[in-house]
């Protein structure tokens, strides 16, 4: 169970959030005008990596914010967490 | 066998207050503070349980949590009975019954014994190796090996006792309340932090506070009397909290640990009434502090496993802290000091070890030189090669060591006893540390795992003796030392404190002691529980087992309910030894929570019954349970599934109930599905984006249904959306899947078009809903709100109104999920009771009918409308669903448009959504049946299965909806339904079975 | 008149707890995220809304609960009020917010039950279910968390010392209540 610090309520136990997947993945804006490849690209490729793994989390039980981690699978430290829209503070 | 070998000493046993007790229905007496197995030492009964696999008798062994041979069943209530208790850690209280396991008939005469004549016939992997062929047979085996599997007996009722569970936050936690740990207790409570410290014992102090040599000083008093006024000042820090008898489960990573505390377990049955049984504490701790000290490691030889044979350090707190002398003729077997140390402690009780065999050359610490001054025989560099005595130790043999320690020489000599104490060094207690996610350090000089200081998690540190610090001075001044910069103190109540203690000499470490017979005519057990052998191991290795997890598995060794805390050591050094590898390179086991046992109890906490699982109900429940409606559960919803009326059963009740509301009029109460107000500028522009169809222009007061897409174009959720103002809608979605809804729309919101200026709040508790359908529910509802002009021009089909029912505002909609005229009452929850009443009372002249879900199912399946999540199942897209109408091919996107055109899901030949009838009207299909073309052609193609099936009483006939492949084109086709017992011919129709032409919504 | 059926409509009492249903109050949502949300909120409630995380602004009517950084909730204060005035409430507030597209106003007021739990042991029964670390929170008058009791969304309001309002939703309501008094027989 991590402790997550949300970005908007601060440090909150693990159980209140829901974890979306992989981050920075942004939606086409323009779908209609990609191949089957490039839209399957988008809809079903995911990286499963341990070690540094950016991911978008929910406060669910929380504010309902979406916001964004940077986590290390391989011993879940959390490095960072930033909002929608940030840039990662770290690489 | 009867005789007392209580010494009468002041020590920690109340001698005032006598305990009976039962063994294997044997009457016995101890005291208040022994446990059962120093009460059953203390009448000399050393025969506790037979082994698990070749039933050799088994002894008390240790005297704590580590222990591997005395578990033991608590009780013979069916609900109340306790298997695999250690009888190290129960304590005594009145009326304990505690009897042997993995026996039959008794303990003293066991038919199980047999496997240990048949021991060369079951050696490592005998199952793996036995019943593999043939195949067939496996039914029979199974049922041999159920039969000898496991050691107790579970408990065959419910259990009555009570759980509960306790988070807790603090700023340091300490595990262990011996020295090192009520040192780090105090220094933490010192500073002012918000201080645990908890000890799975009853009493604090650890094997410290039973030291009474008095070469062990700090600050020139003994050290157990210094300790315990160390206890003493505990009591003088409000912020500390002792917790005893709380024995720590699991250490999870972001010091998250689960602590079991036992709260009346020491009592007496009576005593325990209404109280909770036991405690998880679900603890965060910004730092933790590991004391879990160390075991004492057995000495592996020929037989090392008789009754009688027990470890050193346990024969001295039996002797010192219980008062219990572990047989009258006792002798020792060590390659360290601290055997000598329980000698002296016999000495002093009266009871002078009979020889003391030890495989090192020599020792001149001070603790030797005390003992040998007191006359004791010591047997330098020698082994012991083997035992004798079947349900106790009579004798051992004694053989001379080699110089390099690899054989033995000479001739054998004899020595008799009732008890052998052996001491092959210590262990530290690294489970927790490795639990966290800290990486272990191999010790060369003496042969431990210890915790690596550059592999430790943050914010926690080990302390004592499981830091493998074994001596008295290290472990205070360096617990001190460590302390101060993991605290950040600056000086401490400790500075300056002068211990004196013998100066240990080192261990000989030798992991599997040699004999003068091969190893295969041995048997020297590493694993006690599981009775694996040394022999075991190598045979493993020899069969190619490399890794110390494929080693430990088909051996079993660690496996057992102590998961090898004694034996695990002793296996990787003889697969080290065994491979020329080095421990080191070797690694450990995994160590896995729980550090011991947690009762299922104890894991569940309050959450049974009717806590198992939280329910939703409606603000019209009452009314519902009041007129014996039978519930559904739909996610945590209760909803009524049928009202029987007069005896029905279910199918009488659904035909009744869906008879009447196409007759006349039935009421639902539709309160659970989700709803969700929509507000802000670009909520149209938002619908557009999240639905196929377009919804810009619908105006306002007017009704959409709409369907919703994941991202891959398979049908999500469905529901009806209303316009209430000019930018603001209430969406409805379905029960199951209103919480995931509005989540995937947030996301959206907040993600992917934070730009879109759109705000949705969840409104479903707010309102409930109550849908009245059929013929006559214009007239109903216009008794409801006399003042609502409900003709078809004021008020049409998709269309609501706003108005009030007495004095309370609603939302009428017109909307329709059973194909009739019917309207659905939307209401603020706390006044729908009484609504739901007064439409109740309006409607009796009409036969207005309950109707629950399983009716609703029935009529819209009638209607061929789908229900997502059981029509569908997140594999069909609305073009499957034949919904082609509703897909708005101008709109730019929307979500899950781009996936309709893939090359997958424009396949001609996907399962699509039909209609079913069954050649036989009466015969109802079952839903989930698969449906074939051909049944003679094997493999049989399966082509689809039927999602959907009722017995229509509107139409007086089976029907069924159906997923099948191609089946879009398939209208007309014979296909057969094979059944267990027959095959149903049905043919495939159109999805709309009943007013196709939707006359009856203006009915 | 319609009748009012609040869920629970109990008192209890346990060592050093009180716990009892709050009803009837008005309560709504409100979300925005425009610049002058505040100040028309301020003029119709005569409070301007948290900005801080996990608190809470109040007068003697109303409190204003901080519920993420574009929502809030509002109860009042007053047992005494009628459906009027709720109505009343809301239209004023909808016209003024969200009919000028200031953000969204939404009554919850039957979507919400309010549960007031008083006395030296309310810290632990929550503790018995909730993994949040009430440290502080306790320590400061007016906090606000959102939060999972027994596995169930809930609000909790710290009102004064050992005295707090949890909103849970209706539908969960009789049921954590039932865990509620549950688990204070073992405090």
């Amino acid at each position: 169970m991590f402790i997550i610090n949300c970005p908007y309520c601060g440090e909150r136990d693990q159980t209140e959030f829901s974890c979306g997947g992989e981050a920075h993945i942004e939606r086409p804006k323009q779908p209609t005008e990609l191949s089957d490849d490039q839209w399957a690209e988008y809809l079903f490729m995911r990286k499963n990596i341990k070690g540094v793994q950016f991911e978008r989390w929910n406060h669910a039980h929380g504010c309902r914010k979406w916001f964004n981690m940077v986590r290390d699978t391989s011993n879940d430290k959390i490095q960072a967490v930033y909002k929608m829209g940030e840039k990662p503070p770290v690489k | 066998m009867s005789k007392n070998l209580r010494i009468n000493k002041n020590n920690f046993i109340d001698q005032t207050t006598r305990i009976s007790f039962k063994f294997n229905g044997q009457k016995l007496f101890g005291y208040k503070g022994d446990t059962l197995a120093s009460a059953l030492l203390a009448n000399n009964i050393h025969l506790v349980g037979r082994s698990f696999k070749y039933h050799r008798p088994r002894g008390i062994m240790t005297c704590g949590s580590e222990e591997p041979n005395a578990i033991v069943q608590i009780g013979n209530d069916p609900s109340l009975t306790d298997p695999n208790v250690r009888a190290t850690e129960i304590e005594l209280y009145e009326g304990l019954d505690a009897s042997s396991q993995n026996c039959w008939p008794s303990v003293n005469f066991d038919i199980g014994g047999i496997n240990n004549f048949l021991s060369p016939l079951l050696p490592a992997g005998f199952y793996y190796k036995t019943f593999m062929w043939p195949a067939s047979f496996w039914e029979k085996y199974e049922y041999f090996i159920r039969h000898s599997a496991g050691l107790g007996k579970a408990p065959t009722k419910s259990d009555p006792d009570i759980y509960d569970h306790q988070y807790s936050h603090c700023d340091v936690l300490v595990v262990g309340g011996g020295i090192s740990g009520i040192i780090s207790a105090k220094l933490s409570a010192e500073k002012g932090l918000d201080t645990i410290l908890i000890d799975d014992k009853s009493f604090l102090g650890g094997s410290t506070i039973y030291q009474e040599n008095e070469c062990y000083k700090i600050n020139s008093v003994n050290s157990n009397k210094w300790l315990a006024n160390e206890i003493e000042s505990l009591k003088n820090y409000p912020n500390l909290l002792v917790k005893n008898r709380t024995s720590l489960a699991a250490f999870h990573g972001y010091n998250y640990l689960l602590a079991r505390e036992s709260l009346t377990d020491h009592l007496s049955v009576n005593e325990r009434k209404g109280k909770v049984r036991q405690r998880l504490w679900k603890i965060r701790a910004k730092k933790v502090i590991i004391a879990s000290g160390s075991i004492e490691r057995p000495l592996i030889f020929s037989n090392n496993d008789r009754p009688g044979i027990i470890l050193s350090s346990s024969i001295k707190k039996y002797i010192d802290y219980y008062g219990v002398k572990t047989g009258e003729n006792i002798s020792l077997f060590t390659n360290n000091d601290s055997a000598y140390e329980a000698a002296i402690s016999l000495y002093k009780s009266g009871v002078k070890v009979n020889v003391i065999v030890d495989i090192r050359k020599n020792s001149d610490s001070l603790i030797v030189k005390e003992a040998l001054e007191l006359g004791l025989k010591v047997l330098w560099e020698s082994s012991v090669v083997d035992t004798q005595g079947y349900k106790r130790i009579k004798s051992f043999e004694v053989m001379k060591l080699s110089d390099d320690g690899y054989n033995v020489v000479g001739n054998r000599s004899k020595y008799s006893c009732d008890c052998l104490g052996i001491s092959g060094g210590w262990t530290p207690m690294v489970h927790l540390f490795t639990q966290s996610g800290g990486k272990l350090k191999f010790r060369n000089e003496d042969n431990v795992f210890i915790p690596d200081e550059n592999k430790t998690p943050s914010n926690q540190i080990s302390v004592g003796s499981c830091n493998g610090e074994f001596k008295l001075n290290e472990i205070v001044v360096n617990t001190i030392e460590n302390l101060k910069s993991f605290l950040s103190l600056n000086n401490s109540c400790y500075d300056g404190i002068k211990i004196i203690c013998p100066d240990e000499k080192s261990k000989r470490n030798i992991w599997l002691l040699p004999s003068d017979k091969p190893i295969g005519k041995t048997k020297p057990f590493l694993d006690f529980q599981n009775d694996s052998t040394a022999k075991d191991v190598k045979l493993a290795l020899r069969e190619g087992f490399k890794s110390i997890e494929h080693v430990k598995r088909y051996t079993t060794t660690g496996m057992g309910t102590d998961q090898g805390k004694l034996s695990n050591m002793h296996a990787l050094g003889i697969i080290a030894d065994t491979t020329g590898t080095n421990m080191g390179e070797l690694g450990t086991t995994t160590f896995r929570p729980p550090y011991t046992p947690l009762t299922f109890g104890a894991i569940v906490g309050r959450n049974v019954g009717k806590f198992f699982d939280h329910t939703r109900k409606t603000a019209i429940h009452n009314w519902h349970v009041k007129n014996k409606a039978e519930f559904e559960n739909v996610g945590h919803w209760k909803r009524p599934w049928y009202f029987p009326k007069n005896g029905e059963n279910m199918h009488q009740a659904v035909q009744r109930e869906s008879k009447a509301a196409r007759d006349s009029a039935g009421i639902l109460d539709a309160s659970t599905l989700g709803k969700i107000d929509i507000q802000g500028t670009d909520s149209s522009e938002f619908l557009n984006r999240i639905y196929t169809n377009a919804w810009s222009k619908l105006e306002i007061g007017k009704c959409r249904y709409g369907l919703m897409l994941n991202e891959d174009g398979m049908v999500y959720d469905d529901g009806v959306t209303t316009r209430l103002g000019e930018n603001h809608y209430i969406m409805t979605t379905t029960t199951g899947g209103a919480a995931n809804v509005l989540s995937k729309l947030e996301d959206y919101l907040q993600t992917e078009w934070p730009e879109l200026d759109v705000y949705l709040t969840t409104v479903t508790d707010q309102y409930s809903t109550i849908s009245i359908c059929g013929p006559n529910s214009k007239k109903i509802l216009a008794k409801i709100v006399p003042g609502l002009d409900l003709s078809d021009n004021n008020f049409p089909h998709m269309s609501f109104k706003n108005t009030k029912i007495s004095n309370v505002n609603c939302r009428i909609m017109r909307i329709s999920f059973t194909g009739e005229h019917s309207y659905e009452i939307n209401i603020q929850s706390n006044y729908a009771e009484d609504v739901w009443i007064k439409c109740m009372e309006a409607g009796k002249e009409f036969n207005l009918t309950p109707y629950g879900t399983e009716t609703m199912h029935l009529l819209r399946a009638e209607k061929g409308f789908i229900i997502t999540g059981q029509d569908t199942d997140g594999t069909l897209t609305p073009s499957d669903l034949q919904m082609d109408w509703i897909i708005g091919k101008r709109k730019f996107d929307f979500i899950g448009k781009r996936s309709l055109y893939r090359s997958d899901t424009i396949r001609e030949d996907r399962k699509q959504l039909v209609g079913l009838l069954t050649e036989d009207p009466k015969e109802v299909l079952e839903e989930g049946a698969q449906l074939v073309e051909n049944i003679n052609k094997k493999p049989i193609e399966m082509l689809g299965h039927v999602t959907s099936s009722y017995f229509s009483p509107n139409l007086n006939k089976s029907i069924a909806l159906a997923v099948v492949k191609s089946g879009k084109k398939l209208k007309g086709k014979k296909l057969i339904v094979p059944m267990e017992n027959k095959n149903i011919n049905v043919t495939i129709t159109d999805t709309v079975f009943y007013d196709k032409e939707n006359k009856r919504l203006n009915a | 008149m319609l009748s009012f059926n609040s869920p629970i409509k109990e008192e209890k009492k346990y060592n050093d707890l009180k716990i009892v249903e709050i009803e009837p109050t008005i309560k709504i949502n409100l979300r925005s995220n425009k610049r002058e949300f505040s100040t028309k909120i301020g003029k119709i409630l005569s409070i301007l809304p948290p900005n801080e995380a996990n608190t809470s602004s109040g007068n003697e009517n109303y409190n204003f609960l901080w519920l993420s950084p574009d929502e809030w909730l509002v109860y009042s204060n007053n047992i005494n009020h009628t459906l009027d005035n709720q109505i009343e409430l809301e239209n004023n507030l909808f016209n003024e917010i969200s009919k000028l597209n200031q953000g969204a106003v939404t009554n919850v007021s039957d979507n919400w039950v309010m549960i007031n739990l008083k006395g030296s042991k309310t810290f632990d029964l929550l503790s018995k279910s909730c993994p949040f670390n009430f440290k502080d929170f306790k320590n400061k008058k007016g906090s606000v968390v959102q939060t999972v009791l027994n596995h169930v969304d809930v609000i909790l309001h710290n009102k004064d010392e050992n005295d707090l309002n949890l909103f849970v939703r209706r539908s969960f309501s009789q049921d954590l209540w039932l865990w509620i008094n549950d688990s204070a027989r073992f405090l």
